[in-house]
Order: C-alpha cells, then structure tokens, then sequence
C-alpha cells in the first residue's frame, strides 16, 4: 500500500468510514475469522466444563493419567514457535528476506514437532484403552476409574486444537515457499502469523483448563 | 514510541515476552504440585492464564499497537460472550448434578 493509503487507513477512528479499525481488510477480515474461531474454542471449553460439572464419577488427577512434563514440553514448543513466528513477522516488515525465511523455518520445525509429541500421545492414550466413547472395559485406564467424559473431552478439545495446528502448518509452509520465492508480500507473513498465535493462545486455554485444573 | 525509535531491538519484545510466558508456565506446574487449597490454585492458574493470554495477544499478536476498537471488538467479544456462554453452562450443571444425585 502506498503511503497515502496507509496514512488514511491510520487515521480512521470511531466513526467507520472505509477503515473503522485502523488496518487493511485483510488483517480486519483474518481478525473476525479469528474472533468466530475462538468462540467455537469458548463453545467447546463450556462444554467441556458443563460435562465436567454436572458429572458425578471423581475426576482422575491429571498427572496420573498424563506425563505433565510431555505436555510442558509440548507447550514450550509451541511458545517457541510462536516467538520465532514474531521474529519472522517483524524480519518481513523490516525487509530482512533472509531472516524472515529462517525464522518461518523455525516455526514449521516447531510445529511439526507440536504435531509429533501430540501424534504420540494420542498413541499411548489409545494404547492404554482411551476412545471417544470412554475407557475400553478392561484397560489400564478404566482401572484408573477414568469417566467416559474424561477421554471424550481429551479427544475432542486436543483433536480440535491438533486440526487447527495442521492448518497452521499447511499456511506456514505455503507462505515460507512463497516468501523464498518472492510471491508473498509482508503482509502474507504477518497473517500466517496472527492465525499461528491464535494456536498458541487456544492451547493456552486447553493446557490450564484440561490438563491442570 | 516503537522499539526502533528508542534503539532497541524491534526483536526484543518476543524474546521477553517468551521469557516471561515460560516463567509462567513453569510457576503454574510448580503450583499444581504443590497440593495447595484448591481454590487458591483455581485462582492461581485462572488468572496467569489470563495474563499469558493477554501477552500473546498483545505482543505476539500486535493487538496493543492496534486502533483500540480493534483490540475492544476482539477481546470485549469474545470475553464477554465467553463469561455469558459459560454462566449459562454452570447454572445448568448444577440443576443437572442435582436432579442425578436425587
């Protein structure tokens, strides 16, 4: 955007007009996207607490059913990535090609390995007799007394927030190909950036509200 | 006053905020482990969840550098329709943890 625009995209206030929240459409629209994907999180975390609430089985002590180290792992992995897609946010913006383009690379192996540790303990989890549909009769984990809502939830709220990562991954690689081919603007930087923070503010929710409460 | 006018890093602002979320993180484990009354350690983990939400928000997420509205659309919305979704969800339970210990 040449200068002029920019000045009159800053300069609007209250009173709407072509830019009411001082930004380009696109980050404007990706900010309303974010906003109705974290209301569908909110639906998911209510539903979450409205299951657990109205339950009458004894919640299990999340430490005994998870490794809390794995997930604290898997949470400075994530606020790893986040920071390195900042960097590359700000590289863009300050025109450093070459930054840029290492810290987005950053990001994605950051990512994957979100992915990876989540990929595993899915694995162990069904291992140990978890489904959709509550503990297998008979495994480790019903012998533990976990709720059918414990693995529910678990599936739903980290299967949701796993999706999310995917895509995440998938703009993230999309925009570090077209960025090292020059194809991609600034711009295309920071909103595969906003979508990536929104990630690792949703797993912010899911770690306190899920895994230690 | 942006980070390159004052002749800081434009990057440090990630590198503390970074810090500071793993500080947190590793304050909200210890707390978990340390058998403390629960509710204590449901305000506890509740409000630096809160403040970790606000850092990335805020500095990750450029949303203090943004036009105010901006920032009052994205956090009043989903906060507010958040607090209400969930009034409603906890009213309920209880109606319902009650009708099935009857």
């Amino acid at each position: 955007m040449h200068d002029g625009g920019h000045a009159a995209v800053m300069e609007a206030h209250w009173g709407g007009g072509a830019s009411p929240f001082g930004a380009s459409w696109q980050k404007t629209m990706m900010w309303i996207f974010i906003v109705t994907d974290a209301l569908l999180f909110s639906g998911l975390l209510c539903g979450y607490a409205f299951l657990r609430q109205a339950g009458t089985q004894p919640w299990p002590r999340q430490s005994e059913v998870f490794s809390i180290p794995f997930i604290a792992l898997m949470t400075f992995i994530l606020i790893t990535s986040s920071m390195t897609m900042g960097s590359a946010v700000t590289a863009a913006r300050l025109g450093d090609h070459k930054k840029a383009r290492l810290m987005l690379g950053i990001t994605i192996l950051g990512g994957l390995s979100f992915l990876g540790c989540q990929a595993y303990e899915w694995s162990h989890l069904i291992h140990e007799g978890a489904r959709l549909t509550g503990a297998l009769a008979g495994s480790p984990l019903a012998a533990e007394g976990v709720p059918p809502i414990f693995t529910q939830a678990f599936f739903v709220l980290t299967g949701f927030h796993g999706s999310h990562v995917l895509s995440g991954l998938i703009i993230l690689i999309v925009t570090f190909t077209r960025w090292g081919m020059h194809k991609t603007p600034s711009q295309g930087v920071e909103m595969a950036g906003l979508y990536w923070h929104f990630v690792d503010l949703v797993w912010v929710f899911i770690f306190t509200l899920f895994y230690l409460l | 006053m942006s980070d390159t006018q004052t002749g800081a890093s434009p990057y440090r602002i990630y590198w503390v905020t970074w810090a500071i979320l793993l500080v947190i993180t590793v304050a909200m484990l210890a707390a978990e482990e340390l058998h403390l009354p629960r509710w204590f350690l449901l305000v506890f983990l509740l409000v630096f969840m809160m403040v970790k939400a606000v850092m990335i928000a805020g500095n990750f997420m450029h949303l203090r550098f943004e036009k105010r509205n901006l920032a009052f659309m994205v956090g009043g919305g989903i906060l507010v329709t958040s607090l209400i979704l969930y009034g409603f969800v906890s009213r309920e339970s209880r109606h319902v943890l009650e009708q099935t210990i009857r």
